[in-house]
């Protein structure tokens, strides 16, 4: 008990102290360089167009599209294990909510930063919005694209407040123990005067419970609405009702997957043993497992109604198989759901090193299968002429590790900055416990 | 130094002077022709500038620049005419009768200008030989006109100079010919069309008779005496021969047969196509009856038709049963149609072939009726090309005038020879290979503007018009022959003497004004009735290499066209290059595919490319475009596929040999087989129709209005020539790209022409069909575009507003026909003013990262609302024509007002052969296709 309650101490005193300055600093260079590949490859994008990229007609989307999918996805586990497990009273979820919010936040950063990039003129981004102009034109609101804007915006919005109100407490605690002049600053501001009194108490209560009842319906919602960018086209292989839980499903599967990676990471970098214990790691795998196999199940039901539609559904179907994409869709099958079979033991799950594998697989694997689903499907729709392969170039590659750099930069100055884990609510389960 | 200098002269100097030699000082005349010949680059700039000249001038134009904001007429919208100049209304196209010629056939046309600039070129719809469509060859002719590699000014070895120094050496030249009678000189032309020019050339003749005139056409063309009445030909039997390919008769052809075909439908008689080839061209893709078969079994095959007809007595021929049933099929189609059938032999096939072919026309009586002959158009007929070689060879060429040829690209054995000839002159449009290798470059205008007249393929007489003045120092072919005799006349006095007899003042007048010269057609000989020269057997072991033009560059005097390098070849869709044809049977022996490198060889000569597996053709048969592989001519023509001309005329074995490598072929098709698909559909014969289509349901009611705008193809007409896609990009300023963004699949054609295959590679039968925006009524795209930027028009127009577009390009992934066109670069703002100057400012031109397709040339929609508006009326049948439809020569496409039941695109749609592209997704498209009809006979 006081082992934990030492250890909610600890957490606080992180950013002052950093344990592993050495490491950070290697990880951190490491994300800066990325970053500077993506101011490099916007800059790029910007004077010249999205012509650099291995776009096309009929490949329209590409990497930005796909990505941006994949980023969301990532961004709905760290609302899932926060938002969720608070609702349903689940204390184990104290341990990693702080940065799995945080994750999200950054991912949905580099998810909304996409489609913007993506547009022919990305100036002109806010026309999306319905916003009063003196051209008196609204935005078209059939369109999934409008909805997704929505969507996206939404999510921001709440998944900031959520973790913006739950770190509240954490850096009124931090500035109360911080030595130097410019931290206490630094957390004084971010405390907003927060002072732990009773009523503070009360109102904060109401406020994270809430903004948590609020996150986790947008969790199902936004996913679907961006499977809806693909079930609404009349494109085989996308017009499907399956869409929606399907990619809602892949998408907690994908992020349940970063968290994992990120937490067997910090866990060994800041040292959190004692936060982060063999039973985190546990139900992290449960969970990876639970989702993973959910994603599996989206994927035979899509394989049925493809082959029970048959015609162009069919044809498509097949074309995955052993068309010019296949090593995307078997890569998916067998990144995604062969190294998830060994979470079925515990023994498997409680290993650190097995456990960031079996993520990183997963993570690769649902990239893959976003990759497959949008180019297998728009490289060859409806008519045999207007066939044409995507071949991506090397400034998709580039902005796509740009944004893992501005994921990764992101990440790493919370780490460094802020309070990782949640030291309140761990200190509160510890006495309560 | 050439003796002592003159002292006198020396002394006689005053003033401060800077010198190198005393010569330099004196600056007698003689120092400087020898100045001239030993450095001409330092001596012989235009008109010879001194500083104190140049700081005159620099005076000069320093004080008159002022005027110059005054004068110059901005290229946008202002038109600064205190007093308007009469005829001239800003804002207002007008129109001139013309033509532009090919290989010595004119092709007539009205061309359009806008505020001094021409913009479009469109068929003469009075004239026989157009009947208002053109080809795709006339169509880019616009774009020549613009051409920015065009030179610019005379060179003299290369370098700058102006007329006035070649007019001094032209005048040298003439005191030495009219001295020897003209030996030693020889004029070598491209064939000749244009009756001024020919009366000069025989003018030149009479005056020198010791000079010689050789024509070079590097493309065959055996049929050139004659002309074949395609609209009358209820059974043709082509052997080899690409009627309906490109080339100069392509469009007399191609309204011929779309009139006898059209006839066909309505009921009247036949309209069969048999036709044996070796690779498939779009005849054969049009033809009701094709036989794959060996360029050296057409004599064969011909003989058996005519023993078959009883033309000729003989022994059954060694046949194969595909064979044998295609010349059954033939012959009972011959017969059936006595007195209207047609037989002809390509023009690489031997003169027996050509003989025997008339021969049988005649048996069957056709002659006259769709063939007629040409009477021979000069007195004096040209040598060719193998004469001036031997007369080279022999010492006796002094000067040589090239006047619009290129032998030095196009007839690589002549050029070392060419070389030996002290005195050559070259004049055309380019500073090309053979500009390169002469003495005297000189530049010439494009026919679009210039005074000329030529033939065109129905035999009458047009006149040549300029539709602007030429803006490069520039002299017409007229007015280069003029100064060779000493004259200075303008050219359209020139012209004018031509017809001084024919057309009187006002008949002159009138003939400008339609384009038409009524009467000028000659008069048709009797055609030979002598018993044809046997027809050889030719051997067919081994490979067998032909060597054709190609079909959007020709001969390669096109290689500085974008617009036609760009345009997919209409069987291959390849585009800005070649490659080696292959069968797909011989692909599989030798273990090639599409792009694989090999070394292609006739004896010791050799060329490197990439394959193409072209289906439909002869196993044994190797066919390689000319045209590419230009050296000079403009940056849009060199570095582009390779030069087949090294293999013209080489003799020995052919040899395939596959070398380490590959090559990105950029075309714009990649999948030819049709699958089990239904994209086009077929009808056996003409009282068939297309099973219904099952009602699908639908939660929108089907749009009303009136007018509502539709389309209608009838891919039985369609015979793929691709003039409504260059027609297209004329109209619509449609940007090209370029090799690379082609390869990634990034062509901005609005318009396309997509070509399918069904059956067995070897013997495919096959189809074309073009594909604009479909303007669905219950459009995906519209339903996408987050911004409002894709949108419905109350006429039923799917409309694209580019500046409400942003780029999302989820339009185009919604559009089930892949239609759609992005500018995914800024593909227009570096476009030089010449390339500006050609764009029409009916119509937009598209920035980066905007979406465009086809509008269903809504500017001409709007053109013809407000005259009828003006006039207080509804908008009339045929009032509105869209770009593709005007250009097309068969009339397959049709455009109109489907709300009006008896317009022709809803009689069109009310056939039974009527269906919508793709059904299944449920669009409702208002553009709809005809099914084709595989069978060619009327009702009996």
């Amino acid at each position: 008990m006081n082992a934990r309650l030492n250890a909610a101490d600890r957490v606080l005193r992180l950013p002052p102290r950093f344990p592993a300055p050495r490491a950070w600093w290697i990880c951190f260079g490491f994300a800066l360089s990325l970053l500077g590949l993506f101011l490099a490859s916007v800059a790029w994008l910007f004077g010249h167009g999205p012509g650099i990229w291995g776009n096309n007609i009929p490949v329209g989307w590409g990497f930005p599209i796909a990505n941006y999918i994949w980023w969301l996805g990532i961004g709905h586990a760290g609302t899932l294990i926060s938002a969720m497990l608070l609702l349903m009273g689940q204390g184990w979820r104290n341990s990693l909510n702080r940065f799995a919010e945080a994750m999200t936040l950054f991912a949905v950063t580099c998810a909304g930063l996409y489609p913007i990039l993506h547009l022919g003129r990305p100036w002109l981004f806010y026309w999306m919005a319905p916003y009063f102009n003196t051209m008196n034109v609204w935005p078209q609101f059939k369109s999934p694209l409008t909805w997704d804007f929505f969507a996206v915006l939404t999510y921001l919005i709440v998944s900031t407040l959520f973790w913006y109100i739950g770190i509240i407490p954490d850096l009124a605690a931090a500035r109360d123990r911080a030595r130097k002049m410019r931290w206490k600053i630094f957390f004084g501001l971010g405390a907003l005067g927060w002072r732990g009194q009773a009523t503070h108490w009360a109102r904060w209560q109401q406020a994270y419970r809430l903004t948590a009842a609020i996150a986790v319906p947008l969790v199902v919602s936004v996913h679907s609405e961006i499977s809806l960018l693909f079930a609404a086209g009349p494109v085989p292989g996308w017009v499907s009702t399956v869409f929606p839980p399907y990619f809602v499903l892949g998408a907690a599967f994908s992020g349940f997957a970063v968290v994992s990676m990120l937490t067997v990471w910090l866990r060994w970098m800041l040292g959190l043993h004692t936060l982060v214990t063999l039973r985190h790691l546990n139900m992290l795998g449960c969970l990876l497992l639970a989702t993973g196999m959910m994603t599996a199940y989206g994927y035979a039901a899509e394989m049925f109604t493809a082959a029970y539609a048959g015609g162009k559904e069919a044809e498509t179907l097949f074309d995955r198989f052993v068309g010019p994409y296949a090593w995307s869709y078997w890569g998916a099958i067998l990144f995604n759901f062969v190294p998830l079979q060994l979470l079925w033991w515990r023994r498997w799950r409680v290993r650190p090193i097995l456990l960031f594998l079996i993520g990183l697989s997963a993570t690769i694997g649902m990239w893959m299968e976003r990759y497959m689903l949008l180019v297998s499907s728009l490289y060859r729709d409806w008519l045999e002429s207007s066939t044409g392969t995507f071949h991506p170039t090397f400034w998709d590659w580039s902005l796509f590790a740009g944004t893992i750099g501005l994921f990764l930069t992101l990440f790493l100055l919370f780490v460094r900055f802020l309070p990782v884990i949640s030291a309140f609510e761990v200190r509160e389960e510890a006495v309560d416990g | 130094m050439s003796g002592p200098p003159d002292l006198t002269a020396l002394r006689s100097l005053t003033g401060k002077r800077f010198w190198r030699a005393l010569d330099e000082l004196v600056d007698q005349p003689d120092f400087r022709v020898r100045m001239s010949a030993a450095f001409p680059a330092l001596a012989s700039g235009p008109g010879d500038w001194r500083r104190r000249d140049i700081l005159k001038c620099l005076g000069g134009a320093l004080a008159l620049a002022g005027l110059d904001g005054c004068e110059r007429a901005p290229d946008q919208d202002a038109m600064p005419f205190v007093e308007q100049p009469e005829g001239a209304e800003p804002g207002v196209a007008r129109f001139y009768a013309t033509a532009v010629e090919m290989d010595g056939v004119a092709q007539p046309v009205i061309g359009k200008t806008r505020e001094g600039r021409p913009v479009k070129l469109e068929g003469n719809g009075d004239h026989p030989a157009s009947r208002g469509a053109t080809d795709a060859f006339t169509q880019a002719a616009l774009l020549d006109l613009y051409d920015p590699a065009r030179s610019t000014a005379p060179l003299h070895r290369g370098q700058p100079t102006s007329w006035a120094r070649f007019e001094t050496a032209l005048a040298a030249l003439r005191g030495e010919l009219d001295g020897r009678q003209g030996e030693g000189f020889r004029l070598l032309t491209a064939r000749v069309g244009s009756p001024t020019l020919r009366r000069q050339i025989e003018t030149m003749l009479d005056r020198w008779p010791q000079a010689c005139w050789h024509v070079h056409a590097p493309v065959s063309d055996a049929g050139a005496g004659e002309r074949l009445r395609l609209d009358r030909a209820h059974a043709i039997i082509s052997f080899d021969a690409d009627l309906l390919g490109p080339g100069p008769r392509q469009l007399w052809h191609a309204t011929g047969w779309g009139a006898r075909r059209r006839a066909f439908q309505a009921g009247e008689g036949d309209a069969t196509l048999f036709v044996a080839e070796p690779s498939p061209t779009i005849t054969g893709v049009t033809a009701t009856g094709r036989l794959v078969a060996a360029a050296a079994r057409m004599g064969t095959l011909m003989k058996a038709l005519a023993v078959e007809l009883g033309v000729r007595a003989g022994t059954p021929l060694r046949l194969g049963s595909t064979e044998r049933n295609w010349v059954k099929r033939a012959a009972a189609a011959l017969k059936r149609n006595a007195g209207r059938g047609l037989v002809v032999a390509g023009s690489e096939q031997p003169p027996a072939l050509h003989a025997l072919a008339r021969a049988i026309d005649q048996r069957l009586g056709n002659l006259e009726v769709t063939r007629t002959v040409a009477a021979p158009a000069a007195r004096q007929q040209a040598l060719d090309m193998a004469a001036l070689a031997g007369d080279i060879r022999a010492g006796d060429v002094q000067s040589v005038f090239l006047l619009e040829v290129n032998p030095c690209y196009s007839a690589p054995s002549l050029a070392p020879l060419l070389a030996r000839v002290p005195m050559r002159i070259h004049a055309g449009l380019h500073a090309d290979e053979s500009a390169a290798a002469a003495h005297w470059h000189l530049p010439m205008p494009h026919l679009l503007e210039s005074w000329s007249d030529g033939r065109a393929a129905d035999g009458s007489a047009v006149l040549m018009q300029p539709l602007v003045r030429p803006w490069l120092q520039v002299r017409s072919r007229h007015a280069l022959l003029e100064a060779l005799m000493g004259g200075d006349r303008a050219d359209r006095d020139i012209v004018r003497e031509t017809w001084a007899d024919a057309l009187d003042e006002e008949g002159w007048t009138r003939a400008l004004v339609s384009g038409i010269i009524a009467g000028g057609e000659p008069a048709a000989a009797s055609p030979p009735g002598a018993e044809p020269p046997p027809v050889q057997e030719l051997p067919s072991e081994g490979l067998s290499l032909l060597i054709r033009p190609d079909p959007t560059i020709w001969d390669g005097r096109f290689a500085s066209n974008p617009w036609l390098q760009e345009l997919p070849k209409p069987l291959t869709k390849i585009t800005w290059g070649n490659a080696i044809h292959l069968s797909p049977a011989l692909a599989r022996e030798r273990e090639l595919a599409s792009g694989d490198l090999v070394r292609l060889s006739v004896g010791s000569r050799s060329v490197t490319g990439p394959v193409w597996i072209v289906p439909g053709q002869e196993r044994r048969t190797l066919l390689v475009h000319l045209g590419h592989g230009r050296s000079r001519g403009g940056p849009v023509a060199q570095k582009v596929g390779f030069d087949s001309y090294p293999l013209v005329n080489a003799r020995g074995e052919v040899r395939l040999e596959k070398i380490e490598g590959r090559e990105e072929v950029a075309t714009t098709q990649h999948h030819f087989a049709m699958e089990g698909d239904e994209f086009i559909r077929f009808v056996d014969t003409l009282a068939d129709a297309l099973p219904p289509e099952p009602p699908r349901a639908n939660f929108f009611s089907a749009q009303k209005s009136s007018p509502a705008w539709g389309m209608a193809i009838d891919l039985d007409l369609c015979i793929g020539c691709n003039a409504c896609v260059v027609a297209c990009v004329a109209e619509n300023n449609i940007p090209m790209v370029g090799r690379e963004q082609v390869a990634k699949g990034r062509e901005m054609h609005w318009l396309r022409v997509d070509r399918y295959y069904e059956g067995s590679p070897d013997e495919p039968s096959q189809a074309f069909q073009p594909v604009p925006c479909m303007h669905c009524e219950d459009a995906p795209c519209e339903m996408g575009c987050p911004v409002n930027a894709a949108v419905h028009s109350p006429e039923g127009l799917n409309l694209q507003v580019y500046n409400r577009c942003i780029g999302t390009r989820t339009c185009s992934a919604y559009c089930p026909y892949k239609v759609r066109r992005f500018n995914w670069f800024d593909l227009t703002a570096k476009d030089p003013p010449e390339l500006r100057a050609v764009r029409n400012p009916e119509v937009s031109v598209r920035g980066r990262g905007v979406m465009e397709k086809c509008t269903y040339c809504i500017q001409r929609i709007s053109a013809a609302r407000i005259t009828a508006k003006k006039e207080d009326r509804a908008i009339r049948e045929g009032e509105v024509m869209t770009a593709c439809q005007a250009a097309c020569p068969t009339q397959a496409i049709m455009f109109g007002d489907i709300s009006d039941a008896t317009s022709g695109v809803s009689r069109r749609k009310a056939s039974g052969r009527d269906y919508d592209l793709l059904p299944e997704t449920n669009t409702r498209p208002r553009t709809t296709y005809q099914a084709r009809i595989r069978g060619g006979e009327g009702k009996s």
